[in-house]
């Protein structure tokens, strides 16, 4: 395990019945720096996010967070963990039984029991005002817009100032320019918070913009990493061929 | 065959993992008072409806027959001992099985397509404690409640049908329909709806908390949470009414 390593991988294997979906995986990402995991649908993207997090363990290999490897570790050092982690998921899964404002205290209000309720609404209003969204802080998740409920997602996963932030599919189902907003919110998280990015998506666009290196999975196989220019060139086809495609 | 046993043991594994986990902190008391919410006041309406028309229609039927062997005064004491015994517990049962057991069916299963239940875990949070242990027990407590109101809404039905035939007052309706009711004969018939609520919990719980098959599970995780529910309701009653015959043999003289 790398000392700098934010995120690391070791020989990952994963499989859902006798289905494999991650064969042999290891990579590590840099603390403070941008990874996107590039592959076709279906290549076990959103499941490394997942072995990420915790929300599914490998069936062999470790996953390290911070020097940790989460793989083996206990429910309460699972939560120790977690809480300097975010996760963006692809739908925001924001809970439609709350306004907007619940969504974000309730992390708070979980995995930050020293803070009193004053703070906890102040907390809601700056990640709300940081995404744009502080006049809709009462408003249900239905009300919202495509583009809306994902920068919600994005003001949920920030609000405790994660260390690490895990992002799926950021811009699916969003038009360009909405895509190309989130994109430079992620940025900013990056730049001035210094947290590390993993990110799965399609968007070859806004990984070329966002990234610092690029893994690209095929088939639950790591079949490229580096940085967009070193992969322009790799022997692998499809590796050339998702990193070019605009 | 196999599936079918694998199917019972996992949903009564399910239900018991929801019971033990009844007891172990932390407690989800916000979620909880929720589902008291969802599950008892938001029924309320639907049990208080049907028991009202319910109590007309029994009394109307009743007095038909009872008429022909003179014996109308009978009808309150018909009309309490049929809902306090057997029609409000099974009534109310099946009522909140179809409201709130597609609800539960559905609701779950939604936040489990919609990755709302990773995004609970993702913050170290117990989903199941916090979506289907607060519904489970919310069941549980909240169906004798509402086969009180069920009972007593079909007695003001019944006194109502009675009152526009007969003009008979409400006093002695009461009389009549209470001379007969023993405690034995109504607190258990109240109290085995709190299994009928364990039933409605554990299965629609189990359907929306499984399901993995995108909105069409959603739509499947509603319907046999209904359809399944209702059934064991129907097959659990049989067994419970046995074993309060058992427990409280006056009941089945």
């Amino acid at each position: 395990m790398s000392d700098s390593a934010a995120v690391e991988f070791d020989h990952v294997f994963k499989a859902f019945g006798n289905r494999k979906v991650l064969d042999n995986v290891s990579f590590k990402v840099n603390a403070g720096e941008a990874l996107c995991i590039l592959g076709r649908s279906g290549t076990g993207k959103s499941v490394t996010l997942k072995l990420m997090i915790g929300l599914l363990k490998p069936d062999s290999g470790k996953v390290f967070i911070d020097s940790e490897d989460i793989a083996h570790s206990s429910e309460e050092d699972l939560s120790r963990v977690r809480r300097h982690m975010g996760f963006l998921f692809q739908s925001a899964a924001l809970f439609d039984s709350f306004t907007l404002g619940d969504n974000l205290a309730l992390p708070l209000r979980r995995l930050d029991k020293g803070k009193s309720p004053a703070e906890i609404e102040r907390a809601v209003d700056e990640a709300l005002e940081r995404v744009g969204l502080n006049l809709d802080k009462a408003k249900m998740p239905a009300a919202l817009s495509g583009g809306m409920r994902k920068r919600a997602g994005l003001a949920r996963a920030l609000v405790l100032h994660p260390r690490l932030l895990l992002v799926d599919e950021p811009s699916s189902g969003l038009d360009r320019i909405t895509a190309s907003e989130i994109d430079e919110l992620l940025l900013k998280v990056k730049q001035e918070y210094g947290a590390t990015l993993v990110i799965v998506t399609h968007d070859v666009r806004g990984a070329r913009r966002v990234a610092d290196h690029i893994a690209v999975l095929d088939q639950g196989c790591l079949i490229g990493f580096g940085t967009a220019t070193e992969l322009e060139k790799s022997d692998h086809e499809i590796v050339r061929r998702l990193v070019t495609e605009s | 065959m196999k599936n079918f046993f694998t199917f019972i043991g996992e949903v009564s594994h399910f239900g018991l993992k929801g019971l033990v986990d009844t007891f172990r902190p932390p407690f989800e008391w916000e979620f909880f008072m929720i589902q008291i919410e969802e599950i008892g006041w938001q029924s309320l309406p639907l049990i208080l409806a049907a028991g009202l028309a319910l109590g007309i229609v029994l009394s109307m039927h009743t007095r038909g027959t009872l008429v022909q062997f003179g014996a109308e005064a009978m009808i309150p004491t018909l009309q309490s001992a049929s809902f306090f015994n057997e029609l409000g517990p099974l009534v109310t049962g099946l009522l909140v099985a179809g409201r709130v057991g597609a609800g539960i069916g559905a609701g779950i299963a939604n936040m489990r397509v919609t990755e709302q239940i990773d995004a609970i875990e993702a913050l170290s949070v117990d989903a199941f404690k916090m979506l289907v242990v607060t519904r489970i027990v919310a069941c549980i407590l909240i169906l004798p409640m509402l086969t009180l109101f069920m009972d007593f809404a079909s007695l003001a039905g019944g006194f109502l049908s009675e009152y526009l035939v007969s003009h008979i007052s409400l006093q002695l309706y009461l009389d009549r329909a209470f001379k007969t009711v023993e405690w034995a004969n109504f607190i258990p018939p109240t109290l085995k709806t709190s299994v009928f609520g364990f039933i409605i919990g554990t299965v629609s719980g189990f359907f929306g908390y499984t399901t993995d098959q995108g909105s069409e599970g959603v739509q499947r995780a509603a319907t046999n949470s209904v359809v399944l529910s209702s059934l064991l309701i129907i097959l659990a009653d049989v067994v419970l009414v046995k074993a309060i015959f058992f427990l409280f043999p006056r009941n089945a003289l």
